[in-house]
């Protein structure tokens, strides 16, 4: 089902349009957790600080306070404290009836305001809304002593996740994620500098490798080798991998084009690329109608894989410091070379989006099986049209080949993306969610 | 001639630092005591528009108050005196986010086109400040939206302007505005006044528009800068106004590439004196500064951006200690130290309460250098508030040839800026008196001959930040005495070459000799 603005004004009027009390409780919980993720995703989108790697962070902390706020309540669940590096037990619910709705109601929108603190007045004004409007929804019909309960339990929650969170080196960001000043390399590898925009003369977020990560044990745990040996040889590999992203940009087809498009997810101007991924759970979840518990334990352990999925890839990027395609061809093949998107303000090698989507495959395959079909349509309000998938893989894998249309990435970046992106995924996939 | 003059210049080494006029800061005598008011409806607009409505010359300042009452300065000052003014008896309804100045019915007197969140007014002016709302009699559709942006042009053949009206969030939409971006409009004349408008769709939360002949075939464009935090699927507008046509959107295989910006402004100059406009457009972070990439008659709209190149993305405060990225609303090209060159003026404040932008962001004052570079003045010229600064107007309010400032701040009230009268530089100041329709002559082009380059000025209505202005048009001389210009007209028809003497003004109508006008 296709979800955008008009969906968030029309599913709570439409449960409420039922006679009270009526709404399946399951429903409701469904409800309140995709429609607060149908906001996060414009948060991210509307909040400076959200570049992918700062984004992919609160996805991963996000679902994490979504599932725990549940497994605290049902023995079927597992929690993830102990699994996790750094989480520690986390409050135990105190005696008396709970409702689900409203636990997870409360962790999510303390969860929405502590990792959207920075957001515009429109953000906040938002989230003041949708609280409102699903606190509605969830307490309807509901003890006020239950309610009281349930509301303090997902507001410990989320409290312990926010404290968790603090000290993962990934907490404040200035400035957007760009250093006020940075010297590039001198090597003619070296990644320089490819934007007119003077906050990016530096690279986003250089030190982001550290950051904690979540289910891998170190940053580099998924370490790649390293990119083929740099060469102005018209017949080495690396001058081959060059000229095929000029061939393949001065080429495109309209397919590539829209894939490239498609795929773009900018920061500022789309939910991002792992929010894209959260997009399409979204969009499954409400055409399987996924009981709450299922899509929690998804969005939790998809936003770890991601999470460390930026974490490993930008360990990698910053230890071999690649210079983008748009750099070497202006070089050596075509000074007046133009790629079709913006190439991103920091090194090439490894495709951030091939890694992040490569390890986002692999949990979902691991949640839904090989071969699901799905249909994405993650960026149908911006005028593009929906695709459809017959695995994660193959979404995945046009994820990546989308960024050599866009010439901003050689393949073998692209590849190895995807090969770092399955390893650190199945740390994620690994994580017990279920007793 | 033009065109290689434009690369002799850029190739040029930079010479000695341009003049850093010093302004004063006379808020606080002036008599200007309006504050833009309001929450989250007005968390954009703040507009001053400047003209004449006393008839002594020296422009008068509307400044909107947003949930407030906008209030009307008459201007009381005199020759390079002190800026003062009078508040105006006339009373206007609380909503206002801009208004601009506009002979709508070429009766000699300006009206003004009142921006609203609510329904727009047209004002019709009655002479001697006083106003009366003429939006029933012109059969204006004023519609019920949060409006955010204006231009207006004379199409061939009709004797009433067009009027295109931009709007912004749909203000109902609480819980998720993103993607709720109402229509904009564009009210073409039906006899004396307007019929229905047309919807200029789609639409993607407009703060500014500039009609232009940015390609010099006689025929305006409508330009369009949107907020991309609102829009779905958005960019930055171009669109066709053929005669007697729909509005039509220039496409990416028309050469408009798509760009998407927190567009906030529209200042339009020939900076880089290829003899077409070029556009400074505001955003928060890094601003754009957009040259035609082949400056030729009828050429594609392809453009590219300058601005890293001649120093002006202003893309955060250059003083203090908070250097988050800035956010830019009012810019204006103006020649503020009189040496020759134009300079660029940038109203720069925090939407408010966004953390991860400057809240201390002071404006901007960009002095032009000889090879085309800008150098930032703005803390040395004194003008470097740090207020939440919105609309503005870069004008001489006391006629002394120095340009003053004033800038319209979110809940404090408007500050303002007497300027340098100690400059050494010359000037001269002309009005563009056309008669029957379009009093004021918009859309023709002044052309300044500097030795061997032509600048050309297009003269417009719309664009800045909610802020327009009417009346003088100050250009600065630098050494020279005389300034060499001539008018080509909005019907095409070229003026003779003038040479008038510096330090003077003068008013220009077709077919006339230039009229000195003193103070």
């Amino acid at each position: 089902m296709k979800f955008h603005r008009r969906h968030v004004l029309a599913l709570p009027l439409a449960l409420l349009a039922r006679p009270l009390g009526a709404a399946p409780r399951p429903e409701v919980e469904r409800d309140v957790i995709v429609t607060w993720y149908r906001l996060i995703l414009e948060l991210v989108r509307h909040t400076a600080t959200y570049s992918p790697p700062v984004a992919s962070r609160a996805f991963a902390y996000i679902g994490i306070t979504a599932h725990e706020a549940l497994a605290s309540g049902n023995p079927a669940l597992r929690s993830l404290a102990g699994q996790l590096n750094g989480l520690a037990t986390l409050p135990a619910r105190t005696p008396g009836d709970h409702d689900e709705a409203c636990v997870l109601h409360a962790a999510l929108a303390a969860s929405a305001r502590n990792f959207f603190s920075n957001t515009g007045p429109t953000g906040q004004r938002a989230m003041g809304a949708m609280t409102e409007r699903m606190a509605g929804k969830a307490m309807d019909g509901i003890a006020s002593d239950v309610v009281a309960r349930s509301t303090a339990h997902g507001e410990a929650i989320a409290a312990h996740i926010l404290q968790w969170s603090l000290s993962d080196g990934g907490a404040v960001i200035e400035n957007m994620g760009f250093p006020a000043s940075y010297t590039p390399g001198t090597n003619p590898q070296d990644w320089v500098p490819t934007s007119l925009v003077r906050q990016q003369q530096a690279p986003l977020l250089p030190d982001w490798g550290t950051v904690r990560p979540f289910a891998m044990p170190t940053g580099d745990a998924c370490s790649l080798p390293a990119p083929p040996a740099y060469s102005e040889d018209p017949a080495s590999p690396f001058f081959l991998a060059a000229k095929e992203v000029y061939d393949t940009v001065t080429n495109l087809t309209d397919e590539q084009r829209l894939i490239a498009r498609f795929w773009s997810d900018d920061p500022m101007l789309s939910p991002t690329p792992p929010g894209h991924w959260i997009a399409i759970v979204l969009d499954i979840a409400d055409r399987d109608a996924l009981p709450a518990d299922r899509i929690s334990e998804i969005l939790a352990t998809l936003g770890i894989a991601m999470a460390d999925a930026f974490i490993g890839c930008w360990a990698a990027k910053f230890e071999y410091d690649l210079l983008r395609p748009i750099t070497y061809i202006r070089r050596h093949i075509d000074p007046k070379f133009e790629p079709l998107l913006n190439t991103p303000p920091f090194p090439e090698y490894p495709s951030g989006h091939s890694t992040q989507s490569g390890a986002a495959a692999t949990v979902l395959t691991a949640a839904f099986g090989e071969d699901f079909a799905f249909d994405d349509h993650t960026h149908e309000d911006e005028g593009l049209p929906v695709r459809s998938f017959a695995s994660f893989w193959a979404a995945a894998e046009e994820a990546g080949i989308s960024r050599l249309y866009g010439g901003i990435h050689f393949r073998f970046g692209i590849d190895q993306g995807l090969v770092q992106g399955r390893c650190i995924g199945a740390y994620a996939a690994g994580l017990a969610t279920r007793a | 001639m033009m065109l290689r003059a434009a690369l002799l210049l850029v190739a040029s080494p930079a010479l000695a630092d341009p003049v850093i006029p010093v302004f004063t800061n006379e808020t606080a005598t002036s008599g200007i005591t309006t504050a833009y008011q309001g929450e989250w409806e007005f968390m954009v607009g703040g507009g001053v528009s400047t003209f004449d409505c006393s008839g002594d010359g020296f422009p008068e300042a509307f400044i909107s108050g947003g949930a407030d009452a906008s209030a009307l300065y008459l201007n009381r000052s005199t020759k390079g005196g002190p800026l003062t003014f009078a508040k105006a008896d006339a009373a206007f309804p609380a909503g206002i986010t801009g208004a601009y100045p506009l002979d709508i019915d070429s009766d000699g007197t300006l009206d003004l086109v009142t921006l609203r969140v609510g329904p727009d007014l047209l004002l019709r002016g009655l002479g001697d400040c006083r106003f009366e709302d003429a939006t029933a009699a012109w059969g204006f559709a004023g519609g019920d939206a949060w409006s955010t942006a204006f231009a207006a042009t004379w199409e061939k053949g009709q004797s009433w302007p067009t009027l295109a009206i931009g709007t912004y969030i749909d203000r109902k939409e609480e819980a998720f505005p993103w993607g709720s971006c109402t229509d904009n409009h564009l009210f073409r004349p039906d006899g004396e006044g307007y019929g229905p408008p047309a919807p200029l769709t789609p639409s993607f939360c407009a703060l500014s528009m500039i009609f232009t002949d940015w390609n010099r075939t006689g025929q305006p464009a409508l330009r369009v800068s949107n907020d991309r935090e609102y829009y779905k699927a958005g960019r930055e507008q171009l669109w066709h106004l053929d005669p007697g046509q729909p509005p039509r959107e220039y496409t990416e295989k028309e050469g408009w590439k798509r760009l998407r910006i927190w567009g906030m402004g529209i200042a339009s100059a020939d900076i880089t004196l290829d003899g077409y406009p070029d556009f400074f457009l505001t955003s928060m972070a890094d601003n754009k500064f957009q040259t035609l990439a082949t400056p030729e008659p009828g050429t594609k709209p392809v453009y590219s951006d300058l601005a890293f190149a001649r120093g002006i993305t202003a893309h955060r405060p250059y003083m203090g200690d908070d250097l988050k990225p800035s956010t830019a609303w009012h810019p204006q090209f103006a020649d503020v130290n009189n040496d020759g060159r134009l300079d660029l003026f940038v109203a720069k404040g925090n939407v408010a309460k966004m953390p991860d932008f400057a809240a201390a962001d002071p404006n901007n004052l960009l002095l032009q250098n000889e090879d085309g570079t800008f150098t930032e003045a703005g803390d040395k010229a004194g003008v470097a508030s740090v207020k939440i600064g919105r609309g503005a107007q870069v004008v001489d309010f006391n006629l002394d040839g120095a340009l003053d400032l004033v800038v319209v701040n979110r809940w404090e009230g408007a500050e303002i800026w007497r300027g340098d009268a100690s400059l050494a530089g010359a000037w001269v100041q002309v009005r563009l008196d056309h008669p029957g329709p379009n009093r004021n002559a918009i859309g023709a082009v002044i052309e300044v001959r500097r030795g061997e380059v032509v600048e050309r000025h297009e003269i417009t209505s719309g664009g800045g930040h909610m802020s327009g202005s009417v009346g003088w048009l100050h250009f600065g001389l630098g050494a020279t005495d005389a300034a060499e210009m001539r008018v080509i007209w909005p019907d095409g028809s070229e003026g003779p070459w003038l040479t008038l003497p510096a330090r003077g003004f003068y008013t220009l109508s077709p077919g006339a000799e230039p009229a000195i006008w003193q103070p």
